[in-house]
């Protein structure tokens, strides 16, 4: 059946089962390679023409940013799914997706920052891209304080998973309303048809951000499975699970 | 549901008039809250001066994005109230209840919203501009500008408020919720006012500012809706 | 026969919906095509088109050879270009590490007698990264050619309508 597996998706128990098996790999597999590209970048990686050394930060910045745009599309999509569907699992990703959501944002902005001093001679302007990942971080904060405000936790999955979806309505039209009002950010550098990055300094660039998707799938896989473990606490299948890792 | 129940139903219209028509009424008894975002309006402008500088150049070149911050902030002072005592006595629950669409009612409740604080906003905002040596050129674009956004101020709110309207302690949540869903009105509102004293055309950010006001009006009730279910079934 | 009150109802809230959405794509058309960025090239603010004395912005390629730095303060001037117009610019304060001959910038201020006193200047770096070398070589290439090194701003839309 093809429907088989979204519904079993809805089962927090054979989720929580399926994933213990990938946890250790993705963790290994995406530290290894985050470290082993660091090492890469900042060591072999030739240094640019005009930046020189400072445009190493990007490959902070660059992973960071993609994926902190991505982690605001996965937590409304999962919101989206649980009220329609009313799927307790996309729930709980909704849920633990907003704070890791915001750190990755926090932590584009301020790698932005740093980068901007030596390129731009600011650390902070108020062009399009920074105020809206600004933006971004506030939504995903209103997001995590909406959740904690709701005693009910059915209510509190309902009123976040609005909210989100109410910010991807939004996210586009800030985006076109700070394009408009003012920008300083260069365009992308990576396109699907040309770069306009030399590839050996792409391809590092490439294997980061490869490795930060890896490294969020596996943060989002745990957080979701303790949130699992938390809201199934009195179910049987819980306690066994426990009791075994004890 | 039986055919008979349905041919006894209002049409939309009248639907629409007897929401719009009994919140207005309790709107005008409670004069006295009316009064409040206003007077909140005038108290946060009259800082400016004492806090900043009462020079007239200083207060001219703020003049357009101070009006337009805390006509923004006085909104979102007001709407918290927008649904809470609804929801206490149970008339939300009753208006969800009723085989109208919700879309309607809801459509009904923020509009007297928006003709509560809104549009006294907007009228209050000329003289404050005085207060703030706001250029001549800049009153007309305050004024339509003003019109056009709190429209859209009181849709956007109304989903933070829908949603917080169970909370007991909603206000400050509301405000965090809100903001950054305001930041396209504001730019395009300031701007407007800005680019008229610069001598600059303003109709762009008027069109702006009314095609986001026609997009809350489809959008926005379709959220507050599920928000206010979600909050009145529990 | 009459309609059923409930579909009347929807077609209404149908009707309501198609009409606001077509108002949001048409106010939505009819602002685009406006340029409300006060964002000037260079060859706008030399014709005339761009108001003296208002807070704007411009952004062009910083014409080699034009950077005179005063030997007493901050003070510098340099031109900027669109490759329709140059205009010059004066700036008191220090210039960001990237911002150099050829290279993009954008500046904030006023225009004041046909010069652009900026308040603020931003190297606005493209999105281009080259390892030393090649860009060298490729330095070394374009002048045994005789064409000049400008390479940066030649990919930019400095027209204004699109990127600013």
């Amino acid at each position: 059946m093809a429907w088989q597996w979204f519904h079993r998706l809805g089962s927090p128990k054979w989720f929580y089962e399926k994933t213990t098996a990938w946890m250790p790999w993705l963790l290994s597999i995406s530290l290894l390679i985050i470290i082993s590209v660091s090492i890469w970048a900042l060591g072999f990686a030739p240094m640019d023409a005009k930046q020189g050394n400072s445009y190493r930060i990007m490959y902070l910045h660059v992973p960071t940013s993609i994926v902190a745009m991505a982690a605001y599309y996965v937590m409304a999509i999962a919101g989206g799914i649980g009220i329609i569907w009313k799927m307790k699992l996309s729930n709980m990703v909704m849920k633990v997706a907003a704070p890791i959501g915001a750190v990755l944002t926090a932590l584009a902005l301020f790698t932005g920052a740093v980068w901007g001093k030596p390129t731009w001679g600011t650390y902070w302007v108020w062009d399009a891209r920074i105020t809206s990942v600004l933006i971004l971080l506030f939504l995903y904060l209103g997001v995590i304080a909406l959740q904690e405000a709701f005693s009910d936790q059915e209510m509190a999955d309902k009123a976040s998973a609005i909210l989100s979806l109410v910010g991807t309505v939004n996210i586009p039209i800030i985006y076109k309303s700070v394009d408009w009002w003012f920008t300083l950010h260069q365009p992308a550098s990576i396109k699907m048809t040309s770069s306009s990055i030399a590839s050996e300094m792409l391809y590092p660039l490439l294997a980061m951000i490869i490795g930060f998707y890896l490294f969020f799938t596996w943060a989002l896989l745990s957080a979701t499975r303790s949130e699992i473990l938390q809201r199934e606490i009195k179910t049987k299948w819980v306690k066994q699970a426990l009791l075994q890792k004890a | 549901m039986s055919s008979s129940l349905h041919s006894s139903n209002p049409t939309v219209g009248k639907a629409f008039w007897a929401t719009l028509k009994r919140d207005l009424k309790i709107a005008i008894r409670h004069r006295g809250e009316l009064a409040n975002p206003l007077i909140f309006f005038l108290l946060v402008i009259t800082m400016v001066p004492l806090g900043v500088s009462p020079s007239p150049k200083t207060l001219a070149m703020l003049a357009p994005g101070m009006l337009w911050v805390v006509a923004l902030l006085a909104t979102l002072l007001s709407l918290d109230a927008l649904f809470r005592s609804d929801f206490d006595d149970g008339t939300l629950e009753q208006l969800l209840l009723s085989p109208q669409s919700s879309y309607i009612n809801v459509m009904a409740k923020v509009f007297v919203h928006w003709l509560t604080t809104g549009v006294p906003l907007t009228l209050v905002a000329p003289l404050l501009g005085v207060m703030m040596s706001l250029p001549e050129a800049g009153y007309i674009p305050l004024l339509l500008s003003l019109l056009l956004g709190t429209g859209s101020l009181s849709l956007i709110g109304a989903i933070g408020a829908a949603l917080t309207v169970s909370l007991r302690k909603g206000g400050l949540l509301l405000s965090l919720i809100v903001m950054p869903l305001y930041v396209p009105v504001l730019i395009f509102g300031a701007s407007g006012v800005r680019a008229a004293i610069e001598g600059f055309a303003y109709n762009t950010q008027l069109a702006v500012l009314g095609s986001f006001l026609a997009l809350a009006i489809i959008a926005a009730p379709l959220a507050i809706a599920g928000a206010l279910k979600m909050s009145v079934n529990n | 026969m009459p309609m059923h009150p409930v579909r009347k109802q929807r077609l209404m809230i149908v009707l309501f919906i198609v009409v606001f959405a077509s108002v949001a794509v048409g106010l939505m058309a009819f602002a685009l095509r406006q340029n409300i960025n006060l964002f000037y090239p260079p060859s706008k603010l030399i014709d005339g088109e761009a108001p003296e004395g208002v807070n704007i912005r411009a952004g062009g390629c910083v014409v080699p050879g034009s950077i005179l730095r005063s030997k007493t303060d901050l003070a510098v001037s340099f031109a900027i270009t669109d490759g329709k117009g140059d205009v010059t610019v004066k700036y008191t304060g220090i210039l960001p590490d990237l911002f150099s001959e050829g290279e993009a910038a954008v500046v904030n201020g006023q225009m004041q007698g046909g010069i652009f006193m900026a308040e603020q200047v931003l190297a606005k770096h493209d999105e281009n990264y080259t390892p030393v070398e090649v860009a060298e070589a490729m330095a070394d290439a374009s002048a045994k050619t005789g064409t000049s090194h400008q390479a940066s701003c030649d990919g930019m839309d400095m027209s204004g309508n699109k990127n600013y």
